[in-house]
């Protein structure tokens, strides 16, 4: 008993969110009118708490715990570190939107809480168990909170679509996970990587599991062929919701490919690696080309995640180090440009009006210069234009890719991230040549919100003059 | 504090300043006291540098290394990026020499922009806080420049040479509402261009046969295996065998020719005065156009190796130095003559890297930044005094008006057209006889660059002397109104005019002989074997010096040049017109600066407007735009619309579409 | 014997599951449900499984489906609307149906009779099934089995934000309101211009 205690120390983040949660969930019951301020503080509290935590109990080296359940290495304090970033970004963007739509609820908070906790579980799992309870919990938190606007017909089905096509994915992920097991005979992400390793397991079986968890992986990053959700999901939630769909989770899914596919089946790289390259190559062609007909930006930045995640999945197909780094420093860059692209999405949009169109964003300039310029950064990053850290992302798996002499995969990276470009800087046009449309209000915004969308632009001009620091962090992470 | 430290707020303090000034809502008087403060702050570090690493010989970093890498800006295949300091006795020489005659400069703008909003339409927008944006202008170049000396790389030299070149273009046309400004920045940036191709090329060279954009690597490469590089050849047309380091070289002078005006890429400077003058004596006098010399000089390990190229930048100096100084006789505009002067000047610079003599020529520079800048003061002060009219035919007699500047400018006529004793007399006499010595040597062309920089040591003392003699002595004919205001500006102007002056006179005399016979530059200049024209066994002190150059030439083609031009202009007045209708053709030549800039715009401005307009029209109206632009912006449109309506909206067909996707990786990859 | 039993049982769990998504009204569907989940608890039963059994029976059969059933007969489901679509689909969703079971019949084809030598640890003998299950949820799964509460507790709160709705046919007072109460809330004087006797 004591063993599975040891090392307990590298597992208080998770134990401080879970209490967190509760007790939030009992302010808010409890409290009087603790929506405005209390519960938004415990909750940034809450990050900012399990930060601490994270960077206080980091490990000196792979530590498993937990009866070889849970692990803590570099790459889970950086993913960690990343979430709990991200998520802070999250709430203070959130916050007057949803209050002006009457869904700040108490439990907004506890869902995303309870998301982040999946997230965190991901992280770190070393078992399929583990694996699968932090999906699971990450997943509800989001279906729920994908209907927090019960009343919104549209909010309702994209959440029905969500949870059902989620539940498939789910079950075809365990299937996978059986068949793993199967062969293998134990659920340890390191034990079923030493059986594939010895060769040991029926390799057909193998290629049956790896196949039918690839395609849960496959819907939890939104690639294509199982992209259907992610449009109708972007679009119907409300924005503050899609801003959190559209941010941690990336993380979370670059987390499932490495626990799955680097820790547990390093050793089937041959198969899941080509099937990535199928799937990065229609997740590039489809999200590219067909953002481009869109005409809502909700919808248009759905697409684009799709054609990042193929992009991601071209760092990660590679199958060395460099690419694992390659990879995460994309998931990394993505998540933070996603962040502030919904976040402008929610400052231009106030009380009954959703600035959800591109056209909303006619003549940004005009009404808000710097705004403007922040979006600018933001599409330019998005699209990979030097000097923004998009650039490097980009950069940095492409030369991954040459270097393992894919170079008709990176010419097509390439190609498809030129056709991309279109509908960044179609934005960028709008915002800067067009007029704005009459009686276009002022923007209104939090101070903290406008000093954190601010932040989080320049930080991505910022990192992408100096990128080496980030690129080193990935790299020392693997 | 250590030196890495100390370096790195030499570089900031000027950016910091610059920030401040140009982008926080500072008053007048704020914005001068930050930017100069910044810059006054990198001056004391700059010489304390200067005294550790130069007077006392210290290694400036750690372990005795010269080098210092600071950050790594990004490393991808094998390659890393560096920023990083490379501090010796060349770049603490630059250190002193930038910081001080920006400061100097700095302090003089406060004078010469006071009424800076005179130049300005009243409904401008440029016109707003024009004061503290010329400061920020001025401090982001003295950082700029502290980059480029300071750097430990060919990149950060890169963006430092690509620095200077944009604030250098942002200052001409600081008054961007005069349209002749408009043309002279558009000029000064496109022809920079051309160079910066060339010196892209050479940095892409050197990256290609040395691997690294290192410094130290790639000297300490060159210094052990030589053979190695000078014998490896490139085919650049097919049949012809260049040498690798040969072309490295060529190419990155290039570059040098750009930043530093030789000929023919000279032809911006001269319109680059539509700037303030404040400017033109710090960018295009003491500065940027040394850039390229410092370059050359920094580059010696590499230059030492082909012959070949020291002969090319031989005879571009010396076609710079002599030909540039005949068009600085028939100048009238008084910042025109110096301009022309500079490039002549810069060709002098030019002639001693072609020789081989790096020391002498970072000798001249320093010597010259100093004299130059306080010549291009004087004008300045001059020109405030008449009111912002810069015609020489309109001043005369302004002696008694304006003693303090009489008197400086008088010193920086002496020491430019090396006057015994003086500042440039040691470093001009130097460059000759090392030119006498490469052509005793046999170095190809050296006979004719000897030649070249002797009538140009004539052809200068004799517009200088015109310009001085038509400015400050003879009648005065300028109107009455100007001449009731002619007095000596305020202290700003006079006082920086009074801390150039000194050095104009001394800094030759005290440099002489570190700088040329000693070992000051030992480990930061290669001179290959036999190619040394001081060595440390000729040198008898200062004044033997002195003596022994009364009895050169030189001194007396400066007194034959300094007598004319007191005959033409200050005493025969008529002459000088008799002369000019006798010599139309010449004058006419002259007049049309050997028509380089009608050549320019007929040949290569108008020829590349033809070849891009039909470019444009075969290829980018047709074939680009019509056919692969809008054809596959059209082709790809068309998809995207037939695309979008897979995605229906009905949940069983997106379930079904993961089960069909299941099924093909199902049949590909476990049976297949 | 004992495979004896097992066909029979996996006879009828089959026909069951088959009738679940073919018949027409969903009652039946659901109680099709029911027996396919009584014949599975018997097949766990053979495996030794008696707990997992029981709780399937008690756990899915006892609350689960009869909750299913209530919620069908609440919700007056439009048969005819239900099955549109079914024959369009059929086609096609039998061939794929019939591929992937074609794969799967490959592949452990191909496993051929080794399938036992990978399968887990036998049950140990002189503990009973449900001690057993007891101390590996609380000693090497502990992790994942207080994930699983975790979950529970986000499907809790989940289910209380998405449904429930404060009453409005609560009539109560609020005293603070009351008190606060302004007369100009209630009570607004109109002036009027007074009518003139002509």
């Amino acid at each position: 008993m004591t063993a599975a205690l040891n090392h307990l120390h590298l597992f208080v983040p998770e134990i401080f969110v879970a209490s967190m949660i509760c007790i939030i969930l009992l302010v808010d019951a409890y409290v009087p009118k603790a929506i405005n301020a209390l519960t938004h503080q415990l909750s940034q509290a809450t990050v900012i708490g399990a930060a601490l935590l994270t960077l206080l109990n980091q490990p000196t080296e792979t530590t498993l715990l937990l009866h070889n359940t849970f692990v803590s290495d570099s790459l889970s304090v950086t993913l960690k570190m990343a979430m709990y970033v991200l998520m802070f970004g999250v709430f203070v963007y959130s916050r007057s939107y949803l209050q002006q739509r009457g869904l700040l609820k108490g439990e907004y908070y506890v869902l995303a809480l309870c998301a982040l906790l999946g997230m965190m579980v991901l992280a770190s799992a070393a078992h399929f168990l583990s694996l699968y309870m932090g999906l699971e919990l990450m997943a509800l938190s989001i279906y729920a909170l994908v209907a927090l606007n019960r009343d919104s017909a549209q909010s309702s089905e994209a959440a029905m679509k969500y949870f059902i096509l989620g539940a498939l994915a789910s079950g075809l992920l365990l299937y996978g996970i059986s068949m793993i097991y199967g062969a293998t005979g134990t659920l340890e992400l390191k034990a079923v990587s030493d059986v594939i390793a010895e060769g040991k397991a029926e390799s057909k079986l193998l290629l049956l599991g790896i196949t039918f968890i690839m395609v849960g992986l496959a819907f939890k990053l939104g690639v294509v062929p199982f992209h259907m959700w992610v449009p109708d999901i972007y679009q119907g939630s409300p924005t503050a919701i899609t801003l959190l769909i559209a941010s941690v989770p990336k993380i979370a899914g670059f987390a499932m490919l490495m626990r799955l596919l680097v820790d547990g089946m390093s050793g089937l790289h041959s198969t899941w690696g080509d099937m990535l390259i199928i799937l990065a190559v229609l997740s590039m062609a489809l999200g590219n080309i067909v953002a481009i007909a869109q005409t809502n930006i909700k919808r248009m930045l759905a697409y684009s995640t799709i054609s990042h995640m193929g992009f991601l999945s071209l760092g990660m197909l590679v199958g060395t180090n460099e690419g694992y780094a390659a990879a995460l420093f994309y998931t990394l860059v993505y998540a933070l440009m996603s962040l502030g692209g919904f976040g402008m999405i929610i400052l231009l949009s106030r009380s009954g009006f959703e600035a959800e169109n591109i056209e909303d964003f006619k003549g940004l300039n005009k009404r808000s210069p710097w705004y403007a310029f922040m979006m600018l950064i933001l599409m330019l990053s998005m699209a990979g234009v030097p000097p923004m850290l998009g650039f490097w992302a980009k950069l940095a798996v492409i030369s991954q890719i040459v270097n393992a002499h894919m170079y008709v995969l990176a010419v097509m990276a390439v190609l498809f991230s030129v056709i991309g470009m279109y509908y960044y800087l179609r934005i960028i046009k709008y915002m800067y040549f067009d007029a704005p449309a009459e009686n276009s209000p002022e923007i209104e915004a939090n101070t903290d919100m406008r000093w954190t969308l601010s932040l989080n632009a320049l930080a991505v001009l910022g990192l992408g003059l100096f990128p080496h620091t980030l690129l080193q962090l990935c790299q020392n992470s693997l | 504090m250590n030196l890495e430290t100390l370096s790195l707020i030499i570089v900031l303090a000027p950016l910091v300043g610059a920030i401040a000034a140009g982008l926080l809502p500072l008053s007048r008087t704020a914005a001068h006291r930050t930017t100069i403060s910044g810059v006054f702050i990198a001056f004391v570090l700059s010489a304390f540098v200067f005294y550790q690493v130069t007077i006392l010989g210290h290694a400036p970093f750690a372990d005795g290394a010269y080098t210092h890498t600071l950050y790594q800006w990004l490393s991808t295949g094998g390659l890393s990026f560096e920023i990083g300091f490379m501090v010796d006795t060349l770049t603490t020489t630059m250190m002193v020499t930038v910081t001080f005659v920006s400061w100097m400069v700095h302090i003089y703008t406060i004078g010469y922009m006071k009424d800076d909003e005179h130049n300005w339409s009243d409904d401008s927008l440029g016109g707003r806080n024009s004061y503290q944006r010329f400061f920020s202008y001025i401090s982001l170049f003295t950082f700029s420049m502290l980059m480029l000396v300071m750097s430990n790389n060919f990149l950060q030299l890169f963006f430092g040479w690509e620095a200077v070149g944009l604030v250098s273009y942002l200052l001409i046309g600081f008054w961007f509402q005069r349209e002749t400004a408009v043309y002279a920045n558009m000029k000064a940036f496109l022809v920079n261009r051309v160079g910066d191709f060339g010196f892209l090329l050479g940095i892409a060279g050197v990256l290609m046969y040395f691997g690294t954009l290192d410094y130290q690597t790639v000297f300490s490469a060159l210094a052990n295996t030589p053979d190695e590089y000078t014998t490896k050849t490139i085919e650049i047309f097919s049949g012809t065998e260049w040498s690798v380091i040969t072309v490295i070289c060529i190419l990155l002078f290039i570059g040098a020719m750009g930043k530093s005006a030789q000929v023919p890429l000279h032809v911006w400077l001269p319109d680059s005065m539509e700037g303030p003058t404040p400017i033109s004596a710090l960018i295009h006098a003491a500065t940027m156009v040394t850039a390229g010399i410092f370059m050359v000089s920094r580059m010696s390990p590499l230059y030492e190796l082909s012959l070949t190229a020291s002969s090319f930048i031989l005879v571009i100096g010396a076609i710079t130095a002599l030909f540039m100084g005949f068009l600085g006789l028939i100048q009238h505009d008084i910042k025109r003559v110096v301009a022309y002067s500079t490039l002549s000047q810069l060709g002098y610079m030019t002639v001693a890297l072609g020789a081989s003599a790096y020391g002498a020529a970072m000798f001249h520079l320093m010597t010259h930044a100093f004299f130059k800048a306080l010549l291009f003061l004087a004008a300045g002060s001059v020109i405030i005094a008449m009111h912002h009219k810069q015609d020489m035919r309109e001043m005369g007699g302004l002696k008694k008006y304006l003693p303090i500047t009489y008197w400086t400018s008088l010193i920086g006529s002496l020491a430019l057209i090396g006057f015994p004793g003086f500042a440039g007399f040691f470093s001009k006499d130097a460059i000759i006889h090392a030119v006498h010595v490469a052509s005793d040597g046999g170095q190809a062309g050296a006979t004719f660059a000897y030649y070249a920089v002797l009538a140009g040591v004539f052809i200068t003392a004799l517009y200088s002397f015109r310009m001085f003699f038509l400015v400050f002595h003879g009648k005065e004919h300028m109107d009455e109104h100007t001449r009731e205001h002619l007095h000596e500006p305020s202290w700003v102007v006079t006082y920086p005019l009074i801390a150039l002056a000194i050095p104009s006179v001394i800094i030759g005399a005290i440099a002489l002989a570190p700088m040329l016979y000693g070992n000051y530059f030992e480990g930061a200049i290669v001179m290959a074997e036999g190619r040394n024209a001081f060595p440390a066994a000729d040198f008898h002190g200062v004044l033997s010096f002195v003596l022994h150059g009364l009895m050169l030439p030189p001194v007396y083609l400066a007194a034959a040049g300094v007598g004319l031009a007191y005959f033409l202009y200050g005493r025969e007045s008529a002459i000088p017109g008799q002369i000019k209708s006798a010599f139309s053709w010449l004058h006419k030549l002259l007049e049309e600066k050997y028509f380089a800039d009608r050549f320019n715009e007929i040949f290569f401005a108008g020829g590349s407007l033809k070849l891009g307009s039909f470019l444009w029209r075969i290829g980018d109206r047709n074939i680009i735009d019509g056919f692969m632009v809008n054809g596959s912006a059209r082709s790809v449109g068309w998809f995207s619309e037939k695309l979008r309506y897979v995605q229906s909206g009905l949940l069983s067909q997106y379930a079904f579409a993961m089960i069909l996707g299941l099924l093909f990786f199902l049949v590909w990859f476990v049976h297949g | 014997m004992t495979s004896l039993v097992f066909y029979i049982f996996a006879t009828i769990l089959i026909f069951a599951a088959i009738r679940v998504v073919t018949v027409k009204n969903p009652v039946h569907a659901s109680l099709f449900l029911v027996l396919a989940f009584f014949t599975s608890a018997g097949i766990w039963l053979l495996l030794e499984a008696e707990f997992l059994a029981i709780t399937l029976v008690l756990v899915y059969v006892g609350a689960v489906m009869v909750l299913f059933l209530f919620v069908i007969m609440m919700l007056d489901i439009d048969h005819k609307t239900l099955r549109e679509g079914f024959g369009r689909y059929f086609a096609i969703g039998s061939f794929v149906a019939v591929v992937v079971l074609l794969e799967l019949y490959m592949v452990f084809k191909a496993k051929g009779s080794d399938l036992a030598t990978t399968t887990a640890k036998a049950m140990a003998e002189d503990v009973p099934n449900t001690v057993a299950l007891g101390k590996v949820l609380y000693t090497d799964y502990l992790y994942p089995f207080e994930l699983a509460a975790m979950l529970l507790l986000v499907a809790m709160v989940a289910a209380i934000t998405l449904t429930m709705r404060p009453r409005r046919s609560n009539k109560y007072q609020e005293p603070s309101k009351q008190v606060e109460v302004k007369a100009s809330d209630r009570l607004k004087v109109l002036k009027m211009p007074a009518e003139k006797a002509e």
